[in-house]
C-alpha cells in the first residue's frame, strides 16, 4: 500500500531533526512593523503583505515570512555562530495562488562564522528534511558565484542570459550569441550550465572546463567540497547541481538549494548563503539557511493514503488479543485502529492485521 | 509514463504527428475523434488537448510533465517552467502595427490595443514610452479602426488581415514559434524520460 506522511508528523520529524543537531527553537512573534518588509522587499518570497494599523497608529504587518524576524532580533557575539529552527505560520500568497493563505513553514538559519562544514551540516539537513517527508526526493544546488561570474561574461546582456539559463533555453541564447558576437568559450560555459543535472560530480567536472574567471573558479572549488561532503553521507544520487537556479544576487551571496518531491509539481524547498540581508541589518559574519514550504505540499499530505500505521482488524472472538496486540503496538510507537470485522472498508492503514475467524 | 499537453487545433495536431513521426504515437489517436485524453498502448505516452492559451498552465501545476506552448503565450504570462527546444511551427511575429497613416503623437500617452497586454506594457516601458492599455479578447484590428485605440500589439502571421483593415506593421516585438516546455519538477524525476522526447524531437527539427 502507498504510504505518505501526514503534516504533523512531518513538522515533528523534521523538528526532532533539528534538536539533534542542536539547533534552537525561534519563535517570532505575528505582527511586525511594516517597514521591515517594506524595506527589504527583495528579500521576501513575494511582495504582497498583509497590514493593518495598530492601535497607537503604527502600520503594521502579519508576517508573510521568518527570516526577516529572525535576522533582525538575532545579535551574534563576534567569532560567533548560532543556529535555529522554527515552525510558524505565514501569510502570504501561495505558489500560483490569487489570494492570500495561512502557510505552514518550517526552516532552519545558521548565523555568525559560517564555514564549509557549516555549509556541508546544512545541505544535509536538507537533504535529510526532504527524507522525512518522502524517500523519492531531489536536491539542486547551485552557486551564485558561478551564476553571475558566467553573466559578467555577456556585460549588459547579462540580464537577458539570465532569463535564458533559467528556463534552460539554448534556443533563443543562441540566437542573441548570433546577433551579439559572444565570445565562443562563453558561449559553450552558458551550454554548459544549463545542460548542468543529473551526475553533480560529472556537472562539477564539466563546469570546470569551461571556467572563465575566478568568481566561476571559486564557486566550483566550493561545490565539490560540499558534493564530497555530501556524496560521502550517502546523498550522491539524491542532489544535482543545476545552474538555472540563477537566483536573485541581491539576495543570495553563495550556495543555493531547491528542493522537490515526487509528485509535487512545485519547488518545496529554497534556501542559501544570505550574507548580504545579514550586513544590510548591520551585522557581521555570514548566513545560511533554507525553509521548506510545507503549504505547497497540503495536497501532497491531504492525498494521503494512510490513517493509522496499522489497522487490526478483530470480531467476538479476538476481543481481547486484537487489545493485547493494539498495546504493543502503540508502546512501539505506532498509531493502532481497531475495527470490527466486516466494518473496514473505509479505513486505511500501512499495516493491516487480521485476527478474525474469517481472516 | 509521460504526460504531455498538446494545443487544441492546427499546430497542436502538427506537433501531434511529430511526436508519432519519433515514436511517441498512439492507437488512440483520430483527427475526428473528440476524445481530450489519449494513451499509447504501450503506456510510454499520455496526451490531452488543452486550449492553447492553457498548456503552460497545465505544465506548470504539473498535471502534464511537458507541453507545446506559443512563445507569445511564455511571453506573456512568464510561467515558471523550463523551455527545452524551438519545435519551428506556428512561426510568426509579434508585432506593433497601426493605420497606414499613423503617426506617433508623443504628448499623449499611446493607446494599445491587445489581448498581450504584459507583452505590451514590458516593450513600451522598454522604451521609455507612456501606454494606456485596452484589453480586447478577439478583432483586435478594430481598435484603430474605430478609433479606440491608437496602436495594437498583436500576432501577425501573413499581415493579410492588418493589410484588408488598412493597417500595417510598424515594429517587431518578437518572434513567435511553437516551444516544447516541461514542468521544473518532472524535469528532475522523469529526466531521461524527457530528454529522451527532446533528443528526438531535436532531429526532426535540425532537418
Amino acid at each position: 500500500m502507498k504510504f505518505r506522511i501526514r503534516e504533523e508528523q512531518a513538522v515533528a520529524g523534521i523538528t526532532a531533526l533539528f534538536e539533534s543537531y542542536g539547533y534552537k527553537n525561534f519563535k517570532s512573534g505575528c505582527f511586525e512593523e511594516y517597514s521591515l518588509y517594506r524595506e527589504n522587499e527583495k528579500f521576501l518570497v513575494g511582495k504582497n503583505v498583509i497590514t493593518f494599523t495598530d492601535l497607537t497608529g503604527r502600520l503594521m504587518a502579519i508576517r508573510p515570512d521568518v527570516t526577516l524576524s529572525l535576522i533582525r532580533r538575532t545579535d551574534i557575539a563576534v567569532g560567533a555562530t548560532e543556529k535555529y529552527f522554527y515552525n510558524e505560520r505565514v501569510y502570504r500568497r501561495a505558489a500560483g495562488g490569487r489570494d492570500f493563505r495561512e502557510i505552514l513553514q518550517t526552516g532552519a538559519e545558521v548565523v555568525g562564522v559560517i564555514d564549509s562544514l557549516c555549509e556541508a551540516e546544512l545541505a544535509e539537513l536538507i537533504c535529510k528534511s526532504l527524507q522525512i517527508i518522502s524517500p523519492s526526493y531531489a536536491v539542486d544546488i547551485s552557486h551564485v558565484g558561478f551564476t553571475e561570474g558566467l553573466l559578467s561574461e555577456f556585460g549588459s546582456d547579462g540580464e537577458e542570459v539570465k532569463n535564458y539559463l533559467r528556463r534552460k533555453d539554448v534556443h533563443d541564447f543562441l540566437k542573441l550569441a548570433e546577433n551579439k558576437k559572444f565570445k565562443i568559450e562563453a558561449i559553450d560555459a552558458f551550454i554548459a550550465a544549463v545542460n548542468s543535472d543529473g551526475d553533480a560530480e560529472k556537472t562539477l567536472e564539466l563546469a570546470r572546463r569551461n571556467i572563465l574567471n575566478k568568481s566561476m573558479e571559486n564557486a566550483v572549488d566550493e561545490l565539490e567540497k560540499l558534493v564530497r561532503r555530501l556524496t560521502c553521507a550517502g546523498f550522491g544520487d539524491k542532489i544535482s547541481i543545476n545552474f538555472s537556479m540563477a537566483n536573485d544576487a541581491d539576495y543570495y551571496s553563495g550556495l543555493v538549494f531547491g528542493g522537490y518531491i515526487d509528485g509535487v509539481p512545485q519547488c518545496v524547498l529554497s534556501g542559501g548563503r544570505y550574507d548580504n540581508l545579514l550586513h544590510k541589518f548591520g551585522k557581521e559574519g555570514g548566513a545560511i539557511g533554507f525553509a521548506v514550504y510545507l503549504g505547497e505540499l497540503e495536497r501532497y499530505f491531504a492525498a494521503s493514503d494512510c490513517i493509522v500505521d496499522r489497522l487490526i482488524i478483530y470480531d467476538d472472538g479476538s476481543e481481547d488479543e486484537a487489545l493485547k496486540c493494539a498495546e504493543i503496538a502503540q508502546r512501539g510507537g505506532k498509531s493502532v485502529r481497531l475495527c470490527r470485522s466486516g466494518q473496514q472498508s473505509a479505513l486505511r492503514a500501512v499495516e493491516i492485521t487480521d485476527l478474525s475467524s474469517g481472516g | 509514463m509521460i504526460n504531455i499537453a498538446l494545443p487544441k487545433g492546427r499546430l497542436g495536431e502538427k506537433v501531434y504527428k511529430m511526436l508519432a513521426s519519433v515514436g511517441y504515437g498512439c492507437d488512440e489517436y483520430s483527427e475526428d475523434s473528440r476524445k481530450l485524453v489519449f494513451k499509447d498502448s504501450k503506456g510510454e505516452v499520455s496526451y490531452f488537448w488543452v486550449k492553447p492559451a492553457d498548456v503552460s498552465v497545465y505544465v506548470e501545476l504539473g498535471a502534464a510533465d511537458i507541453g507545446v506552448v506559443g512563445k507569445d503565450i511564455l511571453n506573456e504570462y512568464d510561467p515558471d517552467v523550463y523551455e527545452l527546444l524551438d519545435l519551428g511551427l506556428g512561426k510568426c511575429k509579434m508585432c506593433v502595427a497601426a493605420k497606414d497613416d499613423w503617426q506617433d503623437d508623443m504628448s499623449v500617452p499611446l493607446r494599445v490595443a491587445t489581448k498581450f497586454t504584459h507583452t505590451a506594457e514590458k516593450y513600451f516601458a522598454q522604451k521609455g514610452r507612456e501606454i494606456e492599455t485596452i484589453k480586447l479578447n478577439g478583432s483586435i484590428e478594430l481598435g484603430p479602426v474605430l478609433g479606440i485605440s491608437d496602436v495594437i500589439v498583436d500576432i501577425v502571421e501573413t499581415g493579410s488581415t492588418l493589410k484588408e483593415n488598412n493597417l500595417r506593421v510598424f515594429e517587431c516585438i518578437s518572434e513567435i514559434s511553437a516551444r516544447l516546455i516541461a514542468n521544473k519538477s518532472a524535469y528532475k524525476f522523469r529526466n531521461a524520460e524527457i530528454k529522451k522526447v527532446v533528443e528526438k524531437l531535436s532531429e526532426v527539427t535540425k532537418r
